[in-house]
């Protein structure tokens, strides 16, 4: 599973924007992760556990957020198509107007690094 | 005193795969090139008709070849003189768009009309990540169980071709291989589907034919 890259790539990209910010530690960080991707939530939250270990990141509280899918259709249907969780990880898709598949995922697809909470110093300190 | 801050990062990681995929289309078209994503399962035949593909294509043909952490298939197309880069994907199970570009570098695109990219064997893994191919060949075969489409839906919905090899042996397993194309079209209804046996010959004049028509699209 791939879960481990994406996780490399999270813990990565959270530190570079803590160090930006000039965070002294990282408290909690948001993720969005896709239905529409064959990632598992649980797997990602739990490597990026592992890989926060002695960084600016270690006991931070990670938030993880399932993002369903959305469809932009010829037909002219926008919006969400049903994958429950029983379906999570096989969704068959198509539209939920006229059944068919000539669409653009707008959204599901994503695992997306959203917001952090840090500490940092105060600027007068 | 410190204080708290929340910082909008909102960096998906997935959007910065298909951007590096999305240039690697790019310096392939710079050369010309027509590049094939050859995914699916482990041992389903991916290696065997790259191989046949390479002495049937009458124009220059190169090879990257992913594998987790030998360069066996690397090593298998070698022998064809054609180019071939290997990949070691390290403890990845797919290939993506960064690697791939990694391998550009060591290949002659100007001198090659089509590059076909072995991915690593796996079903699920690679789905996730586009390598900015122009076509995606699923390779399966009826040893991995006739159910093997309804179990992995996702890599069929997003194929340009499907291979269902070993036919020869569908019997001998007890796969209904009809079921296999059926389940394919449920899930793409316009892929093409082709039924192979690379041992027999048969299907494989149908994917040189479907290779060529996407070629020219
Ligand atoms: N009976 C039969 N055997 C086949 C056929 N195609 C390939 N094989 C055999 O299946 C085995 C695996 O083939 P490969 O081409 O190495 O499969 P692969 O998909 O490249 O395997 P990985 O790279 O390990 O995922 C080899 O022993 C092939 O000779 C076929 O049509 N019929
Ligand atoms: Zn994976
Ligand atoms: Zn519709
Ligand atoms: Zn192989």
């Amino acid at each position: 599973m791939h879960e481990l890259s994406m996780a490399d790539a999270i813990v990565k990209t959270v530190i570079e924007a803590a160090e930006k910010n000039d965070a002294i530690e990282v408290l909690e960080v948001t993720i969005e992760v896709g239905q529409m991707t064959l990632l598992n939530p649980e797997q990602i939250k739990f490597m990026v556990g592992v890989l926060s270990e002695d960084t600016i990141l270690e006991g931070a509280k990670f938030h993880m957020e399932e993002v369903p899918i959305e469809i932009d259709c010829e037909c002219g249907y926008k919006g969400k198509i049903g994958a429950d969780d029983l379906d999570h990880y096989t969704p068959v898709l198509n539209c939920p107007e006229c059944d068919e598949r000539n669409f653009d995922i707008i959204a599901g697809r994503e695992c997306n690094v959203k917001n952090i909470k840090i500490e940092k110093r105060d600027e007068d300190a | 005193m410190h204080k708290i801050a929340e910082v909008e990062i909102q960096h998906d990681i997935m959007v910065a795969n298909r951007k590096l995929a999305k240039k690697n289309q790019k310096i392939l078209d710079k050369s010309n090139v027509f590049a094939v994503d050859v995914l699916g399962a482990i041992g389903s035949g991916k290696t065997s008709l790259i191989e046949n593909l390479i002495q049937k294509l009458d124009y220059p043909v190169a090879v990257i070849a992913g594998d987790v952490i030998s360069k066996f298939d690397a090593g298998r197309f070698e022998k064809y003189n054609v180019p071939v880069v290997g990949l070691n994907t390290g403890k990845e199970c797919h290939l993506d768009a960064h690697l791939v570009e990694h391998a550009f570098h060591d290949m002659p695109l100007d001198e090659v009309d089509v590059l076909f990219i072995e991915n690593v064997g796996n079903l699920i893994c690679p789905v996730d990540f586009d390598l900015g191919a122009h076509m995606r060949m699923v390779v399966i075969s009826v040893s991995e169980g006739d159910d093997t489409v309804e179990k992995h839906p996702l890599i069929f919905k997003e194929a340009d071709l499907v291979v269902i090899n070993k036919v020869d042996i569908a019997d001998a397993v007890g796969a209904d291989q009809d079921k296999m194309v059926a389940d394919v079209l449920k899930l793409n209804p316009d892929v093409q589907v082709i039924k192979t046996s690379l041992k027999t010959g048969k299907g494989f004049k149908e994917i040189i034919n479907a290779l060529e028509k996407a070629r020219n699209e």
